[in-house]
């Protein structure tokens, strides 16, 4: 089970979907639900570089457009890979399916992509089943559809 | 895992029990049971079928809000479209106006210089008459002056010529007469006739 995880998406009603999907599916103890990548750029920046490992989420689920922020879920990751210091798993949960952006999100060193739908938990639930793969960085880019 | 005193378990039991009060939310996911102890273990049972029961429930009710939302928008969405369609029709259909009062316009004056046309053919065609009529008045009038003058020289260069003779001049002479004052007295009629022509097309 994951310990901690951040989900940064700016619809408020799907941070309720997601809690209550990862409770159910016993995913993860604590989730932080974040609207905007702003905000969450601001906590990355409170715990790097100072301390890196306190705090820091273990795994994190970017939107790719998160409306009234000032970057994307994309740039989201790029920073916290090259800026903060990586060191927690990260991908993309859109309802985008669109290969280029898919293609730059890999290039920035997202893990995964969930596609984000009515019926969420199938896809959740897989991607706990592939998780510490993530974490030992040997799973590959995976789109869960 | 947080493993809970004696103290504690009995009060959760007892609030369970009293109040129906029950431990729920991930807090639950970190407690356990101390061995041996069924009754805690199936309080905490009991506690996680309920957190998954509620949990449950508010995920489905939170997907049909997220669903409900989603048609909204899509009917927004489609309420804005239809908007922009009858806001472009509105606009098509006063620019048609703006065309129609135009065209009425151009039809309009159209219409005026073709019935100054037609009065300028009229008027045209008026003339054309009258001078038609003046010029065969005219020629009348010419004809029967030459005619009065013809028979007049004629009479009187026959009377002359008995008159130079010495011949009986007697008819001649009557004659003569006569026929002079029958020829001045037919030409005052056909100059009197020709002006009165002439003064009742004016005056129409």
């Amino acid at each position: 089970m994951i310990d901690t995880l951040m989900l940064i998406d700016d619809e408020n009603l799907f941070h309720l979907v997601f809690e209550d999907a990862c409770s159910l599916l016993d995913m993860a103890l604590s989730i932080e639900a974040l609207d905007s990548s702003d905000e969450a750029d601001k906590k990355f920046k409170e715990w790097f570089p100072d301390d890196p490992d306190h705090e820091r989420p273990e795994c994190v689920f970017v939107d790719l457009n998160i409306i009234g922020s000032s970057y994307d879920g994309i740039e989201m990751i790029r920073k916290i890979n090259t800026e903060y210091g990586n060191g927690c798993v990260i991908g993309i949960i859109s309802s985008s399916q669109d290969v280029e952006e898919i293609e730059k999100a890999k290039a920035v060193g997202a893990q995964f992509w969930i596609i984000k739908s009515d019926d969420i938990e199938p896809r959740l639930e897989e991607f706990k089943e592939d998780y510490e793969g993530y974490v030992n960085k040997t799973n590959l880019f995976k789109i869960y559809k | 895992m947080v493993e809970i005193t004696e103290h504690t378990r009995n009060v959760l039991l007892e609030v369970a029990k009293k109040k129906k009060i029950y431990v729920e939310g991930n807090f639950l996911k970190i407690l356990k049971a101390p061995d041996g102890d069924e009754e805690f273990k199936e309080y905490l049972k009991l506690c996680k079928e309920k957190d998954t029961a509620n949990r449950r429930k508010r995920l489905d009710i939170t997907k049909q809000v997220q669903n409900q939302n989603k048609e909204l928008e899509i009917a927004a969405k489609e309420n804005d479209r239809v908007n922009k369609q009858l806001s472009k029709a509105l606009d098509e259909a006063s620019s048609s106006a703006e065309e129609a009062r135009l065209a009425e316009q151009e039809a309009n004056k159209a219409k005026a210089e073709a019935e100054k046309l037609r009065d300028d053919a009229m008027e045209d065609l008026d003339s054309l008459q009258k001078r038609t009529q003046f010029e065969l008045m005219g020629l009348i009038v010419k004809v029967a002056l030459w005619v009065i003058l013809g028979v007049g020289l004629l009479t009187t260069g026959l009377y002359l010529y008995v008159l130079s003779t010495g011949a009986d001049a007697k008819i001649i002479e009557s004659t003569w007469s006569n026929l002079f004052g029958i020829l001045l007295t037919n030409s005052f009629s056909i100059i009197g006739t020709i002006m009165g022509v002439k003064y009742a097309s004016d005056k129409q």
